[in-house]
């Protein structure tokens, strides 16, 4: 029996809050900070090299990870081993006349299937290792990921159109013989041909493991793969506008606001925070991602970047602070909490201590990174931030870039 | 020269940036909270001597955790209040004429024995305050046998009523006066109906587990009854023996501290009805008559045994 009252009854951990108002667009950047981490920078691009929008930048290796592109006009003013900085400009004509000339490409109407679309994809700018990866059952989760976050259910009921391409595309593109939508229990909604699974929608449910679980009775089944309705809608995006994805969606939310909008690539949040009105105070924290499992950035010039689920600002004095050194209470919150019904206590105080092979024992594989134990520690002990440590010093990766379940590796290799 | 925006500084800190609020300080305001119509009753039954050792204990305790983080070189943790509420459950065991030397005694043995060595708030293997209690109650038993202590009332203790005059006496004891507290008891301990309003108030609180609570209550409370209905001429009714000594006390506020007991739930609702089990075994077999606080002390030594008892964590086969 799961003890709820330690999430008490905060309403925000609702993933279904019933918003429906479409996309607005995000501002025009100023400047963008592209990540390339990875990439390899087209040789034509160098310092003051001048850009305008949908042009190349940089190629990733890996098949399954899309081209940069520049969201902007602009002249490059920095290439780091981890960034290309861009400052807008205004086109003069013969850059305006190469922006224009971009071609756009009709993804519908062309031939490729399966594994054949994905370098096709990747020219788009299109991560598509999730997309198209192997099974037999794939899983759209269409659930908001993090509490706080609140552009899935626009995204299935209001752009409609840009949902449909992106289904019609992962058609095409994934290998699987049946795909399941899974929904909110509660919300109304009918797509043409596409299995739905009613999943329930109180975090963690929207956890990628456990939706499967919702979904399939099972966990860890085999042969189940899973992937968010945020890269769907990225392939939709694609197949609308006929131009490589250089923007992204993000909620931008504060104690008292809460937005959904399309943003450029590297927007820096220094912006977007102005761009929505939202007044920062000494203290506050600005994260990066969702509100349990994000991260906290240092300045303002730090940037969105595609697959970011959102911005969220967290006002100093609305949370009990984190205090650096916090021992362990054992008052138990988090293990009655834990929903992969695991022993965060002794899992962080394993890495605290530096006992990481004792973390496999409390079976630190299972971790499903959903954050919880930390939203409900007394100790305010930074318990995720513990075990992701443990995970990294174990050689284990972690679920941001490991999938939906971590590889436990054989010791002594 | 200045920047033509100044920087702002941005608190960074790890995952998750939300939090439910809770922490270590508001647990114990909360037990404070809960402790405090016991501790009122027990100023109305007997007077000021109950205040005294209560300040006391508490101040004392407070000084001795100051005084090992200091000793420790660390930051102090009495602001978390944690010594407070240990202070103020040990005074609820003694009685309330203890002189003034037993309690510091047992207060100081209590924080070292029961806390700091163990690193403080958390690390402890066993229930602070009984440990204090343990000490005095081995060392000083004449002191610490409120019959003896309490001569000035015209209270009885229903215990030694049932040990030495027998279950028609014991049982001729109206429930209320025992709810009431009016029975010779430590001078906590025996505010039995306020206990049960403080233990009910953390319960709905969320701050103590209920498998514990159900689990002590059920354990003791179940033999006694089945006893009785056996052998109503011979055994007293478990409402008298929940009523009586400091199994309400233990229950709600003792054997839930969670350092000390199992952190999932079967194993919890295991810890309880063994604690309340032992409780009963000592009660009725042993030579003790109240017997409650040594079974919350022998069942916390088990705690890492019933924690044993744990479901297989996701996708584990
Ligand atoms: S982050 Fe891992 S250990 Fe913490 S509650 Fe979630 S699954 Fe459990
Ligand atoms: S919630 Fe925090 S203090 Fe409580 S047991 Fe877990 S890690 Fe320890």
């Amino acid at each position: 029996m799961k003890e709820h009252f330690t999430m008490l009854t905060d309403p925000r951990f609702c993933l279904s809050n019933g918003v429906t108002q479409r996309f607005g667009m995000g501002p025009m950047p100023k400047t963008v900070r592209l990540n390339r981490e990875g990439f390899a920078v087209d040789a034509a691009v160098k310092k003051k090299t001048l850009v305008y929008p949908y042009m190349h930048l940089a190629t990733h290796p890996a098949p399954g990870k899309g081209d940069l592109f520049s969201p902007i006009y602009g002249t490059v003013t920095d290439i780091t081993e981890r960034s290309v900085f861009v400052d807008a400009v205004e086109p003069d004509e013969e850059l305006k006349k190469l922006g224009e000339s971009v071609e756009k490409i009709d993804l519908l109407a062309r031939e490729e299937r399966g594994e054949d679309l994905v370098p096709v994809l990747k020219g788009l700018g299109v991560n598509t290792k999730s997309l198209g990866q192997k099974c037999e059952t794939l899983i759209v989760n269409c659930l908001n990921p993090d509490p706080g976050v609140t552009w899935a259910e626009p995204m299935l009921l209001s752009h409609t159109k840009t949902f449909a391409l992106g289904m019609e595309m992962l058609r095409r593109l994934s290998p699987a013989k049946r795909i399941v939508l899974a929904i909110p229990s509660n919300m109304k909604f009918r797509h043409r041909d596409v299995d739905i699974a009613r999943v329930p929608y109180h975090y963690p449910a929207s956890v990628n493991a456990l939706v499967i679980k919702s979904v399939t009775g099972r966990e860890k089944p085999e042969g189940v793969g899973i992937v968010g309705i945020h890269n769907v809608w990225s392939l939709g995006r694609v197949a609308l506008t006929g131009y490589p994805l250089v923007e992204t969606v993000i909620t931008i939310g504060s104690l008292i606001h809460s937005g959904n909008y399309i943003v450029r690539d590297g927007s820096t949040i220094g912006e977007l925070i102005d761009f929505a009105n939202i007044e920062l105070q000494p203290g506050d924290t600005v994260v990066r991602g969702g509100p349990l499992r994000g991260e906290s950035l240092d300045k303002m010039d730090r940037s969105i970047t595609k697959g970011a689920s959102g911005l969220f600002i967290v006002e100093s004095g609305t949370i009990p602070p984190m205090e650096g050194h916090s021992p362990c209470v054992a008052c138990g919150s988090c293990s009655a909490i834990c929903p992969a019904r695991l022993r965060p206590d002794m899992l962080s105080r394993y890495a605290e201590f530096g006992l990481h092979d004792r973390c496999y024992d409390e079976y630190i594989t299972s971790c499903l990174e959903c954050g919880l134990c930390g939203y409900v520690c007394i100790a305010r002990r930074p318990v995720l931030q513990y075990i992701r440590l443990a995970k990294e010093k174990l050689g284990l990766k972690l679920l941001k870039t490991a999938g939906v379940y971590a590889e436990r590796v054989k010791q002594g290799e | 020269m200045k920047d033509a925006t100044p920087t702002l500084l941005l608190s960074m800190s790890a995952p998750p940036y939300w939090h439910c609020g809770r922490t270590v300080f508001k647990r114990s305001i909360d037990q404070l909270i809960a402790l405090l119509p016991a501790a009122a009753m027990a100023v109305v039954n007997w007077g000021l001597p109950a205040l005294r050792v209560m300040c006391l204990a508490m101040a004392v305790c407070v000084a001795v955790e100051a005084i090992c983080c200091w000793a420790m070189d660390r930051k102090s943790t009495i602001d978390d209040f944690t010594a407070v509420v240990a202070g103020l459950l040990y005074a609820f065991m003694l009685p309330a004429g203890a002189p003034w030397w037993i309690v510091v005694i047992g207060a100081v043995s209590a924080m070292l024995f029961g806390k700091m060595l163990f690193g403080g708030h958390g690390n402890n293997p066993l229930c602070t305050p009984l440990i204090g209690w343990a000490v005095l109650f081995i060392s000083f038993p004449v002191h610490m046998d409120p019959n003896i202590v309490q001569t000035a009332t015209s209270f009885i203790d229903p215990l030694a009523r049932l040990k030495y005059f027998g279950v028609a006496e014991a049982n001729a004891i109206p429930v209320l006066d025992l709810l009431l507290g009016h029975q010779i008891n430590a001078l906590g301990a025996g505010q039995v109906g306020a206990l049960l309003l403080g233990g009910i108030y953390l319960l709905v609180r969320g701050q103590i587990r209920w498998q514990i609570v159900i689990g002590v209550l059920i354990g003791a409370g179940f033999p006694f009854a089945y006893l009785q209905m056996t052998d109503p001429a011979a055994n007293a009714s478990a409402v008298f023996h929940m009523c009586s000594g400091s199994i309400l006390l233990c229950a709600f506020f003792m054997a839930t501290e969670p350092c000390t007991a199992p952190a999932v739930s079967a194993g919890m609702l295991c810890y309880g009805l063994t604690c309340g089990l032992m409780m009963f075994v000592i009660r009725h077999f042993g030579s003790y008559s109240d017997g409650a606080p040594f079974a919350v002390l022998v069942t916390s030594l088990l705690s890492p045994y019933f924690d044993m008892i744990r479901p297989k964590p996701f996708g584990v086969k």
